[in-house]
């Protein structure tokens, strides 16, 4: 067994590794990272994930959910520390397994991965606690500098290959007739169908997509997914969607930037460097979907947040049907928005050991069905000129989304390990 | 459960104790954070957007067991009180730099929806007349004092429980929190409900309503206490102490002697 294995195997039992281990792996972990671009190219299948936030154990329900690594080709969108009480092994376990498995498993930068938030946000203060000094803290912050700020999913199937799992209620199950593509899926941990969402075929033009009320598509999601199975999370925010061809689907952990209008941009920045308090960078790490018109400045005087003209107006000139995202929690585990032209996915049950939230982790399947399509989605494919016009993005074709296949679940009973007990202690308070 | 003749009940997040002498009755119910559509609904209601953890279902109660007066602590309540406009605004300590740093960009539009984003909120209750008379009516701690000698001695606590209301991280530029903690002792009960804000580089702030009650009469005093305190001098007093600053920062207990007291005002209601 190599000492990588042994670190692993270690870790994996949610135990700290020595600090001169750690210096070593990170050290390592840089000199792979520094080989990738800041927007790293992912082949479908692929599972992408939101925040940890140093929740090990529901890291490992994640893992035993999804499948482990090197079986599941893994991407998580960052914010792996700070909050829960084990941000180092969380972090330092994904990094092992990203240098011992590299093209298994993608890492890229959240907002937390940063020296300034870090030392607010508890990982300053857990390195500190288990090493007594702060250098591994400080090695980790390194690794943080190399962590890509993106990845391109290409290849992504357009419908989801059919399951054998049964139906969490059988009065849900919906029957997949011949010609059917299923478009969603929600499975809870057991692996049982939750809902299921077939794509609409008749919708092939995509000027219906400028009216959607009347759009069938919209209908559609009336069907069972309001309903889950209690404590599924079920989520009524995955709707069908419609159009044609297929297209590349971006991650980044928070969103877009007014600074980027391709993802060739996004390749030009320099990021080998602590987050920036603004630019580029910054809001590609810290930026929300909103339901508004444009670009907006949030209330608080620093962070945009864009509207759903912005994300269509992104995806078409890039060739894009989705972009996926973390950074806000959401109580379901995952929210699609925009006319599923944008997901956000949020991988820590229970945050913070007490929000009671579903986790959600999203697979996107292969397309095996042609193997010569996977357009390279470069951004520099200039199809819509000065697109950037709100009036033009009613018109503007919709690439047709992946297939989407969501799996819930819940806490892990053993984080709750070390926790302040859930009945909080009597206290003589004033 | 007549432990020390204090009726105890549990049921579907929700537990309540009864004062031994069948007067007062505290219940305090706690549930998951909401769900996208209940959430959309309150936004819709409340013209603001809610803050990131949303206990919407929690509540804290102090009922008039005779009368079904009583004092409810709710979220939805605590953020009506909440700012929605632009007045007393705050703005994120790196608020300036971006400023400069965007004024050219004329593609970003105004400022989205302006409203105090910390969710500061001077939330005192949500008061519930059932049959009883009379109101709040304006006192004095000297007149209606929160006997803290007497809540200092070691009373057994017959039940005690701490409920989140709201939380948000104001996109990590530090925390806002709404949260309720009560003791129930043989004699008397307390009820805290604390807001405290941290914006990190510009402001500490907390915001407490006490609510007193001694189970043999039939007055509830409360006090409200609004302190506040630069982050900067905070920090310095923290240094001072040598206290471990992050870890203090994070704590409301020990920022509060910290801070300058900027509102205090008691009231009592007597119920009948």
């Amino acid at each position: 067994m190599s000492d990588l294995d042994k670190a692993i195997a270690q870790l994996r039992a949610c135990r700290p590794i020595p600090e001169i281990q750690v210096r070593e792996l990170c050290y390592k972990a840089r000199e792979l990272l520094i080989e990738e671009g800041n927007v790293v190219t992912v082949d479908a299948p692929v599972t992408i994930c939101g925040d940890i936030h140093g929740q090990f154990h529901d890291l490992m329900e994640l893992f035993r959910v999804g499948g482990d690594v090197p079986d599941t080709n893994y991407l998580f969108m960052g914010d792996f520390v700070d909050r829960g009480f084990y941000s180092l092994e969380s972090f330092l376990l994904l990094l092992c397994l990203k240098v011992r498995y590299p093209d298994r498993i993608t890492l890229i930068r959240g907002n937390h991965e940063s020296r300034q938030i870090t030392t607010v946000y508890g990982f300053y203060d857990e390195c500190l606690r288990k090493y007594g000094s702060a250098n591994v803290w400080r090695y980790c912050c390194e690794v943080f500098d190399y962590l890509a700020l993106g990845a391109l999913v290409i290849g992504a199937a357009t419908e989801l290959e059919p399951t054998d799992a049964p139906f969490a209620d059988p009065s849900h199950a919906t029957t997949v007739s011949e010609g059917d593509e299923v478009e969603v899926e929600l499975l809870n941990s057991a692996g049982h169908i939750v809902t299921r969402h077939v794509r609409d075929r008749y919708i092939g033009q995509s000027s219906q997509l400028s009216n959607p009320p009347s759009s069938p598509s919209q209908t559609r999601e009336q069907t069972p997914s309001r309903n889950g199975a209690p404590g599924t999370g079920a989520t009524g925010s995955s709707h069908g969607s419609s159009g044609n061809g297929g297209g590349a689907v971006l991650c980044v952990h928070g969103g877009l930037s007014p600074l980027i209008d391709s993802i060739d941009k996004i390749r030009l920045l320099d990021r080998k460097q602590e987050v920036p308090h603004e630019g580029a960078m910054c809001d590609l790490l810290w930026s929300d979907p909103d339901e508004i018109e444009g670009w907006g400045l949030s209330p608080r005087g620093a962070g945009f947040l864009f509207g759903a003209d912005i994300v269509k107006c992104f995806n078409h000139k890039n060739d894009l049907s989705l972009i996926c995202r973390a950074h806000q929690l959401v109580m379901e585990g995952f929210k699609e928005m925009f006319q599923n032209t944008i997901v956000t996915v949020w991988s820590a049950p229970n945050y913070c050991y007490r929000c009671g939230n579903i986790a959600a982790i999203l697979e996107l399947g292969e397309d095996g069905s042609n193997a010569g399509y996977a357009p390279r989605s470069n951004g520099d494919v200039e199809r819509s000129h000065g697109a950037s016009n709100g009036v033009l993005t009613e018109r503007m074709d919709k690439l047709k989304g992946p297939g989407r296949r969501y799996r819930v679940f819940e806490a892990a009973p053993q984080d709750s390990r070390g926790m302040p007990a859930k009945k909080p202690v009597a206290d003589y308070f004033l | 459960m007549a432990a020390n003749g204090v009726e105890t009940t549990k049921a579907g997040g929700t537990q309540g104790t009864t004062s031994r002498n069948g007067a007062w009755n505290v219940t305090t119910r706690k549930q998951p954070i909401l769900k996208a559509e209940p959430i959309e609904a309150l936004s819709n209601e409340l013209g603001i957007p809610i803050p990131e953890m949303i206990f919407g279902d929690n509540i804290v109660s102090l009922t008039h067991i005779k009368t079904g007066w009583s004092l409810e602590f709710n979220a939805r309540d605590a953020l009506d009180k909440v700012s929605k406009t632009e007045e007393g605004m705050l703005q994120v300590a790196v608020a300036e730099q971006w400023k400069k740093e965007r004024s050219h960009q004329d593609e970003v539009k105004q400022v989205v929806k302006p409203f105090d984003w910390s969710y500061s909120t001077d939330y005192k209750g949500s008061t519930h007349p059932g049959e009883a008379l009379g109101a709040w009516e304006q006192t004095t701690q000297e007149r209606f004092p929160i006997r803290t000698d007497l809540l200092s001695r070691p009373d057994p606590i017959l039940f005690f429980d701490t409920v989140d209301l709201y939380e948000d991280e104001l996109a990590d530029n530090g925390i806002a929190l709404l949260s309720v903690k009560l003791r129930v002792m043989p004699e008397r009960l307390l009820i805290l409900s604390r807001f405290f804000l941290r914006l990190d580089g510009v402001i500490v702030r907390i915001r407490d309503t006490r609510v007193y009650v001694e189970h043999a009469t039939n007055k509830v005093i409360r006090q409200y206490t609004a302190k506040e305190g630069s982050y900067d001098h905070v920090q310095e007093k923290l240094r001072q102490m040598r206290e471990n600053v992050p870890e203090a920062f994070r704590d409301a207990n020990k920022l509060a002697p910290l801070l300058k007291t900027v509102e205090d005002m008691t009231d009592v209601f007597e119920v009948h």
